[in-house]
């Protein structure tokens, strides 16, 4: 059902992956981890790889959980799909798109 | 030349008072009239874009027929009493009796989230006194208004006295425009603005005043009476004949679209559908006031949402609607099936980002967890302790969970993502929707709905951690944000040891009586 106007009604996405350049958004979904009450959002270049988007973006979010390990074994999944990034991929290359949500769990 | 008055003549032909309700009538019929050279379709533009069928106008029954002068003698008299209690509270150093300067977060949020609303409720009111096509909702609408914009004046006023001794109450517009957990009343408002004169009715007048109200408004009042808050509970008790007038006119509302036609019955459904998951995504803000931010407690948001929803609304309201066709709305079930984890959970979003808030959080002591544990005997203990626990574990060891990041937010509520699946309190939902190759996170089943009905209105959602995240908040870093949200030290963060919480107890220590305390500002 589209929205009941008295005139045209269109207007673009206030968060479309344009407005961000090369980047997009990305969350990580702690989710076997109620410490963190919501997933976390990152701005992320979409050529970074996953090396560094893990050593610089999640594991400095991650530290302030004081029970967290960063070299403890990990698994992820893409909305239900299990992925097994390796470091120096993208996360274009891993499939990863504007406004994903990685879920990441103790494996 | 001056013609004296026939002195004679007035004396003997008196003017005859009429009785209260001839002259409301003839007080809305003379705001009526046939227009002769316009075209009724230019006079009144946006009556039926919305699909609503409106066949006689005269059907709308206003319950309390108040005239002008009546409505103003009433209000009066209520300010009167509230001033004299206002300033007899700030000459006697009031404050000082509150039961603790942390009382006060639920204050700060009151007057950043829901006073702002006040004053938008105040404009579209007045947009219906004028675009409604007949005199009876027309001049309701009036009153509405004018009790809107006066709520607003009063509650700042009434609060403004507590901005010379305490923190985060100094700019709450500002605030309310740009702070994150402010965006969640805000969209909700702007979103019934942006709509119809008749959704506006469905979405303020009976969603938000009548359905949700004692859920949204009242625990605030209820909670200040609790807290020796006396100019706020003196304020409630003036906005409260206002309210029941705006809660019965809510009410008509919905009766009269229902009754003028059968095709506006689905259209009507949608709205209840659509509002009242909105309303009670907002009420998550007030669940985790009543049950962690008042130092003494009025009731648990459990037993408020028992009360005030379930024996009151479904078993009563709806019960009643039935009649019209209307049924419960949708989801209904998912909100039914949050009340023992709901205000733990968005306390505990509050908590781990309130470096960012215009309040202060604590951890709860002991004396509180146990109200906790025993009120909510199926999931504190289980569920929720564990992470005080943890938390208290945390600042022993020097920490203080408070979040390095942005969270994810819902497209629609604007809540950080942090709802559970139904029944599963240990899962976060998450749903996506795409719309026009791109997707939409959301927090709940109702929430998507939502989206999907309307995705052309809530890609347009300006959502705090995207907005920071495309620079448009300050800058990059956090002290830019809070810079630009207009907070000041001692404004957010731990309530231990905060500039309010070290006033409070030096003010204590000096003096019984608090006579000439001054605050370190």
């Amino acid at each position: 059902m589209a929205v009941k106007a008295i005139g045209e009604y269109r207007f673009p996405s206030r968060s479309r992956q344009e407005l961000y350049g090369d980047d997009q958004l990305v969350s990580v979904w702690f989710a076997d981890n109620p410490w963190w009450c919501a997933a976390a959002m990152f701005r992320a270049p979409q050529a970074m790889t996953w090396g560094d988007f893990w050593t610089q973006m999640v594991v400095p979010y991650a530290e302030e959980d004081p029970d967290w390990k960063a070299d403890a074994a990990y698994s992820f999944s893409l909305w239900g799909v299990p992925l097994t990034p390796r470091p120096d991929q993208t996360l274009a290359e891993l499939g990863i798109e504007h406004k994903d949500v990685i879920a990441l769990r103790a494996a | 030349m001056t013609i004296a008055p026939d002195a004679s003549r007035s004396a003997s032909k008196k003017t005859r008072k009429l009785p209260m309700k001839q002259r409301y009538q003839a007080l809305t019929r003379d705001l009526d009239w046939e227009p002769s050279y316009v075209d009724p379709k230019d006079m009144f533009p946006y009556t039926e874009f919305e699909g609503i069928k409106i066949h006689d106008w005269s059907k709308w029954e206003d319950p309390f027929r108040l005239t002008v002068d009546a409505y103003a003698k009433y209000q009066a008299e209520k300010d009167k009493r509230l001033y004299a209690v206002l300033d007899g509270f700030a000459q006697g150093q009031g404050h000082l009796s509150l039961t603790d300067a942390s009382y006060l977060n639920t204050m700060k949020l009151f007057l950043q989230g829901v006073t702002p609303l006040e004053y938008q409720a105040h404009r579209n009111f007045a947009y219906l006194a004028r675009h409604l096509a007949g005199p009876g909702p027309r001049f309701a609408a009036l009153c509405q208004s004018i009790d809107e914009i006066r709520h607003a004046q009063t509650e700042i006023h009434t609060l403004s006295n507590y901005n010379k001794y305490y923190s985060g109450l100094h700019n709450y517009l500002q605030q309310h425009d740009r702070v994150w957990y402010l965006s969640v009343p805000k969209s909700f408002f702007d979103d019934a603005l942006s709509a119809g004169p008749f959704e506006f009715l469905i979405a303020i007048g009976f969603s938000f005043e009548y359905l949700l109200t004692n859920l949204l408004f009242v625990p605030f009042m209820s909670g200040a009476s609790f807290n020796g808050d006396l100019p706020t509970m003196t304020f409630g008790f003036s906005a409260q004949s206002d309210e029941s007038r705006h809660m019965t006119l809510g009410l008509e509302a919905i009766k009269f679209l229902l009754e003028q036609d059968e095709d506006n019955v689905p259209i009507v459904q949608e709205w209840i559908d659509k509002w009242f998951w909105r309303g009670y995504r907002v009420t998550g803000l007030v669940a985790q006031m009543l049950d962690y931010m008042l130092p003494r407690k009025v009731m648990s948001w459990k037993e408020a949402f028992e009360l005030y929803f379930e024996q009151q609304m479904m078993q009563g309201l709806f019960q009643d609607l039935a009649f019209y066709g209307i049924t419960p709305p949708r989801h209904v079930e998912q909100a039914l099936s949050e009340k023992e984890i709901l205000s733990h959970q968005v306390y505990w979003v509050l908590y781990q980002f309130s470096h960012a808030a215009a309040f202060t959080t604590s951890v709860p002591d002991d004396e509180h967890m146990a109200w906790l544990s025993a009120t909510y005997p199926d999931t504190f203990d289980k569920y929720f302790r564990p992470l005080w626990e943890k938390e208290r574990r945390n600042i022993a060891a020097g920490g203080r969970h408070f979040v390095r990041g942005l969270p994810q937010l819902c497209q629609v509520c604007q809540i950080p993502m942090t709802f559970t699946e139904p029944g599963d309190p240990t899962t976060i939902a998450q749903r996506v929707s795409v719309y026009e190759g791109e997707k939409f996170n959301t927090c709940s089943d109702g929430c998507q709905w939502i989206f999907e009905r309307e995705p052309e209105k809530y890609v347009q959602a300006w959502l705090p951690v995207h907005q920071i995240y495309q620079g448009n908040c300050g800058g990059p870093t956090l002290p830019d944000v809070l810079a630009w949200y207009g907070l000041q030290d001692g404004d957010s963060g731990e309530h231990k040891g905060s500039r309010d919480d070290l006033n409070w107890q030096r003010w204590h220590a000096q003096t019984p009586t608090g006579l000439g305390a001054e605050g370190e500002q």
